[in-house]
């Protein structure tokens, strides 16, 4: 007889009132009322969108689950977090860092006939959380790029993204840290197919962006410095977000955005829900709230930025938010281009060429 | 309790520490660097391949960045160090009771945050900072010098500032083990101050020097925090780029594999300076 029979048997046993246990717990969650639904979720975020303001609703709704959040510094950091076994529930890409999470299993297909709020998100936005025709990603907060420029300083105007390379502007440049940004501001003005981007087009955009940090004063990481260097002075046009335009010119900062010839960039932050998380139908009520009103109007009246949700862009009356969203525009959205998703060739070698920029003697 | 048992109870914990957040992350930064790429599960067995070597061997400048990286460290140490070292004097010799209130004003500075310390430059140095606004005000200069920040030099003078008393701390310690009765002796037989600290005070503090040296220049070889706040686009170091790769990049096989050339690099420096200076001989 095998003497270790005993501790099978028990260990056994335990095992099987656990499941049990768990299961009717998991079993009964569904009539739980919303204020009474307990458990943790946790969520992979950006600094700044962890404050309640940007899940208000949620916090609302079910005052007694806990939402811890995890600060990633880039969407690069998110996804190798993610890929290296973060156990995050949720976690936020935006515009081109979606296409690795399908490719490598890491996130979960959204069933969104459970979103009571899907029904105002339009279908353009829609279509770009979609890869290989599943919805894998839920978009939320939108937003704009394009060069931010102090009119005072640059009376003339900026009506190209070339300003941000012309020798003109010397030492009052200001570029975001970032190599697929360079590669799409570089593939505006040459005309070259974002999605295409040869060997010989990469090596000529890296020439271009070295050349261009004569001009450049410092690469911002964050946005205060890049709102710092403007109400300052020392920067005079810069690789920038609405939400810094609307924040300056809110503050009386003489800026403006240009509407470059080439187009302004459109990007969209997305939420997705890890593969296998085991809070699934937690983060579903999450992503739900995420995108119901009063999170939304935080969205747009604290950071500045576009929601998904249409309800919410509509009863947008600020006119400084009106300017910044380009609400008065009815065209706006054909002079934008939608950053594209990268694959992971383009990914590598993109953030290589930028490397070899800042460390080129 | 025997000797054994007592050793085991003083040494376990710090070894499980060191083992656990320092040695186990460098094996498999190690390990990492000898993966094609990031693509598969984290923990999977992958297939060696020298690809991230490859790459960075073909990539000058990153080379030349380590070497300008180096030596930007070396000249911080060696200011640090000259410049800590009648700090350290003075605290030893001149400080008598009032050694430990000078040392708590010398460390003041570092009850704030480092970063907070370094943005504190930024306003020293930058176009309506303290330097600028002062230098307008007495009407050496009409406008702003732009020189003075978002460069190499702003990253060197910051880092300077930073090691300057961290650096005075061991050359301190040397200083004060010194035996007082040598000066004696040297004055008996005629030594002159400037011959006595010659012969005396500057050889026998010399452990410390060179240990304040190092305690600089390895953590400042790969340093990314002050350059990405006061270098600008011209000032990046090799830990920046570094950086890059693990934050920016989503590639750590190509950061883990420059991190470890970095590694050897300052192991062969460190390496070449003790058998140059020998400490062996000065601490005995």
């Amino acid at each position: 007889m095998n003497p270790k029979k005993p501790l099978h048997n028990l260990l056994t046993g335990m095992f099987v009132t656990l499941a049990l246990i768990l299961s009717a717990c998991g079993g009964g969650q569904a009539d739980v009322p919303p204020g009474e639904l307990t458990g943790t979720l946790s969520v992979l975020e950006w600094a700044g969108y962890d404050a309640e303001d940007f899940w208000v609703d949620f916090k609302n709704t079910y005052p007694n689950v806990t939402v811890g959040f995890e600060i990633g510094i880039s969407d690069a950091d998110i996804y190798a977090k993610m890929a290296a076994g973060n156990q995050a529930d949720v976690f936020h890409p935006y515009s081109g860092w979606l296409q690795f999470y399908v490719d490598e299993g890491l996130v979960e297909e959204i069933d969104t006939s459970k979103l009571a709020n899907w029904d105002k998100v339009s279908d353009s936005h829609k279509k770009l959380g979609q890869i290989n025709g599943k919805q894998y990603f839920i978009p939320w907060d939108i937003g704009f790029t394009s060069v931010l420029y102090r009119t005072d300083k640059i009376p003339e105007g900026v009506d190209s993204w070339a300003a941000l390379l012309d020798p003109k502007y010397a030492g009052h440049i200001s570029m975001w840290d970032d190599g697929p940004g360079a590669v799409t501001i570089s593939s505006y003005i040459h005309g070259y197919d974002e999605t295409a981007i040869t060997a010989e087009q990469l090596a000529s955009i890296q020439e271009e962006w070295i050349a261009q940090r004569d001009s450049n004063l410092f690469y911002w990481a964050g946005e205060p410095e890049l709102q710092e260097g403007m109400r300052s002075g020392d920067v005079w046009a810069a690789y920038a977000w609405q939400g810094s335009y609307a924040l300056l010119l809110g503050e009386g900062v003489p800026v403006a955005y240009a509407n470059p010839k080439e187009g302004r960039n459109s990007w969209v932050g997305f939420y997705g829900i890890r593969k296998g998380s085991e809070n699934l139908d937690l983060a579903m009520k999450f992503l739900d709230a995420k995108l119901a009103e009063a999170t939304g109007n935080n969205v747009v009246n604290l950071f500045y930025y576009g929601h998904s949700n249409q309800d919410v862009m509509k009863s947008v009356t600020d006119p400084t938010l009106i300017e910044a969203f380009g609400l008065n525009d009815p065209d706006i959205l054909e002079k934008t281009n939608f950053t594209p998703n990268l694959t992971a060739e383009q990914r590598d070698a993109w953030t290589a060429m930028w490397a070899e920029v800042k460390a080129a003697p | 309790m025997d000797r054994r048992a007592t050793f085991w109870m003083l040494y376990l914990p710090p070894l499980l520490w060191l083992g656990a957040f320092f040695l186990i992350p460098l094996i498999l930064m190690f390990a990492f660097s000898f993966r094609p790429d990031m693509r598969g599960d984290f923990f999977q067995l992958w297939q060696p391949s020298l690809n991230q070597y490859t790459k960075l061997i073909a990539t000058g400048s990153y080379w030349r960045l380590l070497g300008v990286s180096s030596l930007m460290a070396l000249a911080i140490s060696v200011s640090a160090v000259v410049l800590s070292f009648p700090i350290a004097y003075f605290l030893a010799f001149h400080g008598r009771q009032r050694v430990g209130f000078y040392l708590v004003l010398l460390l003041v500075p570092f009850w704030t945050s480092y970063l907070l310390r370094v943005m504190a430059w930024k306003i020293m140095l930058g176009t309506e900072g303290v330097i600028n606004s002062f230098l307008i005000y007495i009407n050496l200069i009409q406008e702003p010098l732009t020189a003075l920040l978002y460069n190499r030099n702003a990253v060197v003078l910051t880092l300077v500032y930073v090691w300057i008393p961290f650096a005075t701390l061991p050359i301190l310690a040397a200083l004060q083990r010194i035996d007082l009765s040598l000066f004696e002796a040297a004055a008996d037989l005629g030594a002159r101050p400037l011959h006595q600290f010659l012969r005396i005070t500057l050889p026998l503090s010399l452990p410390g020097v060179f240990a304040a040296f190092f305690m600089v220049f390895i953590p400042t070889v790969g340093e990314y925090v002050t350059p990405l706040l006061v270098g600008g686009s011209r000032g990046s170091m090799y830990g920046n780029i570094i950086q890059d790769f693990f934050t920016k990049a989503a590639n750590w096989p190509f950061g883990s594999a420059m991190s470890m050339v970095m590694l050897a690099g300052t192991l062969i420096l460190v390496a070449i300076a003790t058998r140059l200076i020998n400490l062996k001989d000065l601490l005995e």
